[in-house]
């Protein structure tokens, strides 16, 4: 009897249990639409990035372009015809033997063929972006798995 | 009433269940299903495309940064049939702006095969063209008008040439299929056009980062000087219109290393236009006389029939020969140049007046082993090994071969009856202004690959002859030139050289009238800047090297110390004193 009682004396009433699931089951609906909305932000601000990094690489393909056709154009306006041509329309005229005169200086050496590094081939480096910008959450899960901490 | 609602709500739970479970079935049932394969590859089809990725091909700069050959942008005109609106509008826009006709373009746009998606109207349009089409497209569909729907421009690299014909024949070109040809084009064709790559492009921007960066060709940097190029390209037009010559070739190189400066011949193209090969060339041999063609160089081949005598120690310079004027070699008489005899000769007189009868004679006093040993360790009969395309071997006849014959011995001395090419006698003539040692001659200065410059080392081929010899030979010449006031001379510089006056050979003997001139020279003697070869074929104001091929010779020397900022021997000496 006294068994009987303490047991009654702590069970929630039908609608408080009812209550409680209810509350469950909206947490879990709103975890899961938290979740939900967390990954398609993630995936929606990457869609867009992705689209961003896919135009920005149309746009180094075009300047690329341009640049070569830049440099060819001022190839053609600095070639050795149109100089010449403009050289002579300026007055100039080739210079002969005697006329020049050559000033010793101690410690000249003549200059060697012009060293282009400037020229550098960007697209020879590697990626600039680092993996974590590419890969999913279960990708960078599966490359821990096999790689461990060591990548 | 309570009961009812739980009636309703279990078959509405158990019509839910239903459709769920059918839903999951359906959707395991297509996974499995005999179309999966053909849903799978249909998805896969719209995920992205195989796109072949062509790296810029490489550019090639001369030895100071000026820009020989590039690329610039041209593009594809093509039409997207699906998205065509009105197809008699676009045939007209297209057949005005691209020069087709109407009914070309239209039969293309209407008639193309029902399969095909996209056809191709017209490549390789001009940059100035497509923004012109592309302004019209636009201020059109700003009006809203669409008639000229489904047009499409794919830009594209095509090589080009700011310079446009000079250094064409060491160049060489690129034809549409990205191929190179002669020249430079062909020699590094691989590293040039660097390594297309088929990727595969996903439509799915998540994967953007999954394209590969396509390693643009390898840029060249040669050792040729433009304005020097330049210079002898225009001294070498000059010299065949006022000699009257058929075709002609001029090379400029460093003696020291072998880096060739300059290298004119003729004819030379316009290399963006590079259909005029046929009308210009007859083979390919033709492209670049300095490599691909040999001939038989004349008297400025006694340079190395003298060079091995002075090393085998045959003779020296004071040697005195009788000139009677013919010589007996295999049992054929061979006779001086104006068929004289000039008496007592020291060897410089024999290079001086260039007897034929002397240097047969120092032939003969050789010996065959002798001679043709020290021929083969100048490299004649063999390719010098020059980074250019096309190159021939000519013919050294030694022997024992079935066409050699004794009197071989006597002619070859003074370069009749060998083949040789400029670019070989440069060569081996190099060993002389060189101190004894022989360099390989090269085009290319440096690679730039990687964002670093690999600068090509210059490479020697032996040292066929002394030091010694090879000074005293370079003096034996310049005193030659300076006692027979050659045209050849440069006023402030001491120059050492060699004239060359040659007979045509011909399918019937000796052609009577016509003659190759040639003129080997290096200077300044004391300490060679420059070494310069010239070959003029067939000149009909004068069938003597003296008076054609050395004046050409004195006028590139001219240009090549005021381009090399090399001073006169007087302000050098001085310099040094100082």
């Amino acid at each position: 009897m006294q068994a009987t009682q303490i047991i009654h004396a702590y069970k929630q009433a039908p609608w408080r249990v009812q209550r409680q699931w209810v509350g469950a089951f909206l947490l879990f609906v709103i975890g899961a639409a938290m979740i939900a909305a967390l990954y398609l932000d993630v995936t929606a601000r990457a869609a867009v990035a992705g689209r961003e990094i896919q135009e920005l690489r149309f746009e180094i393909t075009a300047i690329q372009r341009t640049n070569a056709d830049l440099e060819t154009r001022l190839a053609r306006l600095t070639s050795t015809a149109e100089m010449q041509s403009r050289a002579v329309a300026l007055g100039y005229r080739p210079v002969t033997p005697g006329e020049l005169d050559y000033v010793p200086v101690p410690g000249f050496a003549a200059p060697e063929p012009a060293i282009l590094l400037d020229a550098e081939d960007v697209t020879l480096q590697q990626s600039a972006f680092p993996a974590e910008y590419s890969q999913s959450l279960l990708e960078w899960f599966e490359e821990r798995i096999k790689f461990g901490g060591t990548q | 009433m309570r009961q009812q609602y739980a009636l309703r709500s279990m078959i509405l739970v158990v019509f839910l269940a239903i459709a769920g479970f059918a839903v999951i079935i359906q959707i395991i049932r297509i996974q499995y299903s005999d179309q999966a394969q053909i849903f799978l590859l249909q998805g896969d089809r719209y995920s992205g495309e195989f796109q072949m990725m062509y790296p810029e091909r490489g550019e090639i700069y001369d030895r100071n940064g000026h820009l020989l050959a590039g690329n610039r942008t041209v593009y594809e005109v093509g039409v997207s049939l699906r998205e065509v609106k009105d197809a008699q509008a676009l045939a007209f826009t297209l057949g005005n702006y691209l020069g087709l006709s109407y009914e070309e373009v239209y039969d293309q746009l209407v008639n193309s095969p029902a399969t095909w998606e996209y056809v191709v109207v017209q490549d390789y349009v001009g940059a100035e063209t497509v923004t012109s089409l592309q302004g019209l497209v636009k201020q059109m569909n700003d009006a809203g008008d669409r008639r000229l729907s489904g047009l499409a421009f794919k830009p594209h690299f095509q090589r080009s040439y700011p310079e446009n014909e000079l250094a064409s024949n060491v160049l060489g070109f690129v034809t549409r299929d990205g191929r190179g040809y002669f020249g430079i084009e062909e020699k590094y064709n691989d590293l040039l056009a660097g390594n297309p790559v088929q990727v595969w492009v996903p439509s799915d921007p998540n994967k953007a980062m999954e394209i590969p960066r396509v390693p643009n060709g390898t840029t060249l940097v040669l050792t040729i000087n433009r304005d020097l190029q330049a210079k002898v390209e225009s001294i070498l037009d000059k010299s065949l219109v006022e000699y009257g010559a058929e075709n002609g070739t001029i090379i400029v190189m460093d003696p020291h290393n072998g880096e060739i400066l300059a290298m004119a011949s003729t004819p030379r193209m316009d290399l963006n236009n590079y259909s005029n090969y046929f009308s210009l060339y007859d083979n390919g041999s033709q492209y670049n006389r300095s490599v691909g063609m040999a001939y038989e160089p004349g008297s400025v081949f006694k340079v190395l029939t003298m060079a091995a005598a002075l090393d085998t120690g045959t003779v020296r310079p004071e040697t005195t020969f009788v000139d009677t004027g013919a010589i007996e070699v295999g049992g054929i008489t061979i006779r001086n140049w104006n068929r004289d005899a000039w008496g007592q000769q020291n060897m410089v007189g024999c290079l001086q007046h260039s007897l034929n009868v002397c240097l047969a004679w120092l032939s003969s006093q050789m010996g065959m082993q002798n001679f043709y040993g020290y021929m083969e360790r100048f490299g004649l009969g063999h390719p010098t090994g020059i980074d250019l395309s096309g190159e021939a071997t000519g013919r050294l006849k030694v022997p024992g071969d079935t066409d050699w014959y004794p009197v071989d011995l006597g002619t070859n001395s003074f370069g009749q009856g060998i083949t040789v090419t400029p670019m070989q006698m440069l060569m081996s003539v190099s060993a002389v202004a060189n101190g004894g040692r022989m360099v390989t001659p090269h085009v290319l200065y440096s690679m730039l690959r990687d964002g670093h410059q690999y600068n090509v080392p210059s490479q020697y081929a032996g040292s066929p002859i002394t030091a010694e010899t090879a000074r005293t030979l370079t003096e034996m010449l310049s005193a030659s030139l300076e006692e027979e006031s050659s045209q050849a001379l440069l006023p402030g510089y001491r120059l050492a050289g060699k004239t060359g006056t040659a007979q045509i050979p011909t399918e019937y003997g000796y052609d009577a009238t016509h003659t190759n001139v040639s003129f080997i020279g290096w200077g300044p003697v004391d300490d060679p800047g420059f070494m310069v070869y010239v070959w003029l074929s067939k000149p009909s104001t004068s069938i003597w090297s003296s008076e054609t091929a050395a004046p050409v010779f004195s006028e590139v020397a001219e240009q090549t110390v005021i381009l090399l900022n090399i001073p006169p021997d007087l302000v050098r000496s001085q310099a040094v004193n100082k």
